[in-house]
């Protein structure tokens, strides 16, 4: 267990401090030292969240974690991520409509993101232990059709009209749950 | 006798723009999106260029205390072409559909002889666009849940589905509305109908893309006089209370000057429009209003968005330009006005009835003399609208105070915008707040229970 939550720990730590960096810049009424926190903290904010799993997956999986550990330990954070912003639209919506926030697009765009890092970090793995002199295929079906298949549904998801088109049918979705929210 | 000399304002006002007195007056209605009303030039704006604008502030009224009732594209339009409030009319969110209810003041003004044309941005909810059959024009899109999209965008004509003839949406809805006058200035003039354009733009709403030529022409332009201090210089991190919280890619800078292009974009249109009418030699006896569906914050109160009670918000780039009904044109006027003042003020200065279904008044009185009396307070009304985070709300704003309840998840807030424009200070809980507050609620009960 250890040897998954270290590395999802040390993410979650970047992700808070970020985030309290980069709100908290804003009680400086300008200045350069706002624009600095602000600029810094909102990159490690975006990259704990969109990026963390790379470090996540690598380091569980060369402390010795087995797939399904990675797996879930790469899906920690961003999980953290979204169940915050499903949270936050309690302020102002029912908590089952606060719910569907989690299929929202860039919640998918995410996903498809963390999947993507998942292949490729384990072929980062494989490239690290075969350094090591281990005896192992760095290029398998499994992580390069992940990786290919993961990045193309992100990709093709912005192409398509940029995110618009697919926000549609996310809002027809809630219309066909939820009504008028009213 | 308030109700004769009302009948003798609208048609002294009816008469007075048409100059001779036998014609009613054309009327064009320009609608702006998202349009924040300090981002004209005519206002002091430090670096938009908007010359269309402009020239119908010098030639006609600009209004400084223009508001809408609810802060939402979608019921907002609703109040513009009924004017009604949302608890009224019915359209209270972006997903409620249109119901057609209640009249439209293009609906009176088709009735009363109008030619009538709809162009633009429809944008209310509901399958497809409605059956307005009484339009003599119906050109619009519902691409995108009706937002359309900036370049080439699919149009509907009079129900038929067709393609963009021109790359730019706002040129090819200007193009339209040029058609449709010289089309009705064709017709014999014996017989020939007054008309009345609405002209919906859709620039000012994202994603901010303007055409060439005007693209990238602020981008060098310095923000630090119209964003707040803490805008983000590299991350476009909408604040409290809104959708993507902190980690949305791109400057919150750049998004605004992209949004000044759009504006832009949709006046150099404008601009055209007004030399179209002055070669046609409409100018004399059309009537011209461009406003804006509903504000919009830029990083005020940390928020970015249409939807918050705050001034921002609320408030609307509001011009008319009404050829010798005004005696003062290129000055101002403070009187409280709202979107829902809009039809009135239209059937008025057609000559026709204000019909009684409708909430707001005429704004001929306030044109026509400076020292009219303006109202005192009016009704906010907004609805939760998925996923956006803000909860429902109800209000009063008078000329002095704002006072806002949540349906959820906030406490009230009690502003006194003569001594803090800003809205930085709640006064509830306060001995001023305390003092004011039975007084606030008890107006605001009456405005609802009207």
């Amino acid at each position: 267990m250890r040897r998954v939550m270290v590395p999802v720990l040390w993410v979650l730590l970047v992700m808070s401090l970020s985030y309290a960096g980069y709100f908290g810049s804003r009680h400086l009424e300008g200045g350069l030292l706002q624009s600095w926190m602000a600029c810094f903290f909102g990159t490690t904010y975006f990259l704990s969240i969109a990026f963390g799993t790379l470090y996540v997956y690598i380091a569980a999986r060369l402390r010795g974690a087995n797939l399904p550990q990675c797996i879930l330990a790469s899906l920690v954070n961003p999980s953290i991520w979204m169940t915050k912003e499903v949270l936050r639209l309690t302020e102002s919506h029912p908590f089952l409509e606060s719910l569907y926030w989690f299929l929202n697009p860039l919640d998918l765009w995410l996903l498809s993101f963390v999947i993507m890092e998942m292949g490729l970090a384990t072929l980062m793995v494989r490239t690290i232990l075969k350094q090591k002199g281990e005896e192992v295929i760095v290029f398998t079906m499994g992580p390069v059709v992940t990786v290919l298949g993961s990045l193309t549904f992100a990709v093709s998801i912005y192409a398509w009209g940029e995110g618009e088109n697919i926000y549609v049918y996310f809002l027809e979705g809630y219309r066909l749950l939820f009504g008028y929210g009213l | 006798m308030l109700i004769l000399l009302a009948v003798f304002l609208t048609c002294t006002a009816a008469q007075a723009v048409a100059g001779a007195g036998e014609d009613r007056p054309n009327l064009v209605f320009i609608l702006g999106d998202n349009h924040n009303a300090r981002t004209m030039g005519c206002v002091g704006h430090p670096f938009i260029k908007t010359p269309g604008m402009d020239r119908l502030a010098r030639e006609g009224i600009l209004f400084e205390n223009a508001f809408n009732t609810t802060s939402l594209c979608s019921p907002s339009r609703a109040s513009i072409l009924t004017g009604a409030y949302a608890n009224r009319h019915g359209v209270k969110n972006n997903h409620t559909p249109w119901t057609g209810q209640m009249k439209t003041f293009l609906a009176h003004l088709s009735a009363g002889g109008y030619a009538t044309a709809f162009i633009g941005k429809w944008h209310m909810p509901g399958k497809g666009l409605p059956k307005m059959p009484f339009l003599d024009l119906f050109v619009s899109y519902t691409y995108r849940e009706g937002q359309g999209a900036y370049f080439n965008c699919p149009m509907i004509v009079n129900g038929q589905e067709v393609r963009s003839r021109v790359p730019y949406i706002t040129a090819e809805v200007t193009d339209y509305a040029i058609e449709f006058m010289q089309k009705v200035q064709a017709e014999p003039e014996e017989g020939r109908r007054p008309f009345c354009i609405y002209l919906s733009h859709r620039p000012g709403h994202p994603p901010f893309k303007a055409p060439d030529g005007i693209a990238g022409m602020y981008a060098e332009a310095d923000v630090s006089r119209v964003l707040p201090s803490h805008a983000d210089p590299l991350w476009y991190g909408k604040t409290k209370g809104n959708v993507f919280q902190g980690v949305m890619m791109g400057s919150y800078e750049n998004k605004y000057r992209k949004y000044c292009e759009t504006l832009t974009a949709m006046d150099q249109d404008i601009v055209r429009l007004l030399e179209e009418m002055d070669a046609m030699g409409l100018a004399k006896n059309t009537v011209v209003i461009y406003m804006g569906d509903n504000g919009m914050q830029w990083g005020t109160h940390d928020c970015h968005g249409i939807r918050e009670a705050y001034e921002d918000s609320l408030r609307l780039p509001l011009i008319v330009r009404a050829p010798g009904l005004i005696p003062d044109p290129g000055s101002n006027r403070r009187q409280m006005v709202l979107n829902i003042d809009m039809a009135p003020t239209f059937l008025s200065l057609a000559g026709l009835g204000v019909s009684s279904a409708m909430d707001g008044q005429s704004l001929v009185p306030v044109l026509k003399n400076p020292e009219a009396h303006g109202r005192e307070n009016f009704l906010i009304e907004f609805w939760r609208y998925f996923p956006e985070n803000t909860p429902s709300y109800t209000g009063i704003r008078t000329d002095r105070f704002k006072y806002i309840e949540f349906a959820r998840g906030r406490s009230p807030w009690l502003f006194d915008l003569l001594n803090d424009p800003l809205e930085m200070h709640n006064l509830m809980g306060t001995p001023q707040g305390d003092k004011i507050l039975p007084q606030l609620k008890d107006r605001l009960a009456q405005l609802i229970a009207r």
